[in-house]
């Protein structure tokens, strides 16, 4: 039974996270389209429900950029140097197809659930 | 703010050094951040445990900075199933038979029990390891330069192996066995009989007696076999009785074969120009040389009973859930 209950723990944490890497993605395109660096960035992922780590975070605004998704500059504010993300023309392309996909995958599974 | 700097240091380690400076500054930057927000909240200057606790919440640097690297790894999600199938074939045809062969010399030869068997499997053991080691690496090149071209090739559905049913019998393999049945019944029948004598330019080759015996019995399995092959080839599909007369087929065959092997097989060797002491020696090195064979022969005349008793008990279970080849059997159409 215990055994069982953890399998199911472990399975759910698994299928949670996998659904989640793609919704941090959208949800950090999202929010970039308006100026932030990293820490505001997560400050105001995490007041709206969504709460990212910087271990999670960074890495993924780094592939986002290297993807050509976002562009980043350092700039010093409240004197200290920070980087601060922006969406790319390209990112603001793939945000609109993703959104829509993201609309149309909602829509169906409203109707299936 | 030493501990801040011992944390980077030791996250900066285990950064893509092209990165490490860059990643390292953000990363500061954000524990900083974390830090003023918790003093605006304690109303005072962060201690060392209050910084502990934030490069804690942080994450160990090794997981920190793991998370930057890139995904890498030998064998891909693509050639992972193929490599290890190729794993899978080595084991089969490799590893098991030898193991086989080693088992049956433990239990059948006192002598080679004697001789410190374990040590005997070390060519085993350098022989696994080094096939693995050229299967990764073979794969692991294909994977690195190849995987990505090979997945994207084009492909025809309608080139794709038919559907596989382990009941039905290959007319290939009828047909085979049906040769090598009729040829020996009529060698047996032209040349063989009851001799145990034969003639070679010259030279005169004396079989020991049970040969006859031997001939006699590979002969009545033989027209077994021609019967079972024609049957099969009629009606390609094992049912429980000819999967019955294989398994008898082959327990007589290996039976008749082992039985031979712990005998003398040859009795003399002449030739008009040979000393008989070489003779002498070749007909006991002959006959040596099958006493030898005899545990390996053992283990592959079980290995082969193992398979045919495998296929009873597979066509048992597939007329339950009736197999295509059985329903056509049934039905009387070709599989």
């Amino acid at each position: 039974m215990t055994n069982s209950t953890e399998m199911n723990d472990g399975l759910y944490e698994q299928l949670r996270l996998e659904l989640r890497r793609g919704c941090l993605s959208m949800a950090v395109l999202g929010q970039l389209r308006t100026e932030q660096y990293g820490y505001t960035l997560r400050q105001r992922l995490a007041a709206l429900g969504l709460a990212i780590d910087e271990g999670t975070l960074y890495p993924l605004l780094r592939r986002l950029e290297a993807q050509g998704l976002l562009v980043s500059e350092w700039r010093e504010e409240d004197k200290r140097s920070k980087r601060f993300y922006r969406l790319s023309p390209d990112g603001k392309h793939i945000l609109k197809q993703l959104l829509a996909e993201w609309e149309s995958m909602n829509k169906v599974l409203k109707q299936i659930l | 703010m030493e501990l801040i700097d011992r944390y980077l240091q030791a996250v900066k380690f285990w950064l893509p050094k092209a990165q490490r400076d860059d990643i390292i500054a953000e990363l500061s930057e954000d524990i900083h951040s974390q830090i003023e927000d918790k003093e605006a909240e304690l109303g005072r200057k962060a201690d060392d445990g209050d910084v502990g606790a934030i490069l804690k919440q942080c994450g160990h640097p090794l997981l920190v900075a793991q998370r930057y690297s890139p995904q890498e790894y030998l064998i891909g999600p693509s050639m992972f199933p193929i490599y290890s199938f190729v794993l899978k074939i080595v084991g089969l045809v490799y590893v098991l038979p030898w193991l086989l062969v080693w088992l049956g010399y433990v239990i059948f030869s006192p002598a080679y029990r004697a001789q410190n068997p374990i040590h005997n499997l070390w060519p085993l053991w350098q022989g696994i390891v080094a096939l693995v080691f050229a299967i990764t690496l073979g794969f692991a090149f294909v994977e690195r330069f190849m995987a990505k071209t090979w997945a994207q090739k084009d492909w025809d559905p309608r080139k794709l192996p038919s559907v596989r049913d382990s009941n039905q019998i290959p007319r290939s393999s009828s047909i085979f066995d049906l040769t090598i049945g009729i040829a020996f019944i009529v060698w047996w029948a032209t040349h063989l009989r009851f001799r145990t004598v034969f003639e070679f330019s010259g030279a005169t080759i004396t079989l020991a007696p049970m040969w006859r015996f031997f001939l006699c019995g590979l002969l009545l399995v033989s027209a077994v076999t021609v019967a079972l092959s024609g049957v099969n080839l009629i009606r390609r599909c094992w049912t429980r009785f000819t999967a019955c007369i294989r398994l008898a087929i082959d327990c007589g065959g290996s039976t008749l074969f082992c039985w031979l092997l712990k005998t003398a097989i040859l009795v003399e060797i002449t030739a008009p120009n040979v000393p008989p002491e070489k003779t002498l020696a070749a007909t006991k090195a002959i006959n040596m040389g099958a006493s030898r064979i005899f545990p390996a022969a053992v283990v592959l005349c079980l290995v082969i009973v193992l398979v045919d008793l495998r296929r009873i008990i597979r066509v048992k279970t597939t007329v339950t859930k009736l197999a295509p080849c059985v329903a056509a059997a049934r039905t009387g159409s070709e599989p």
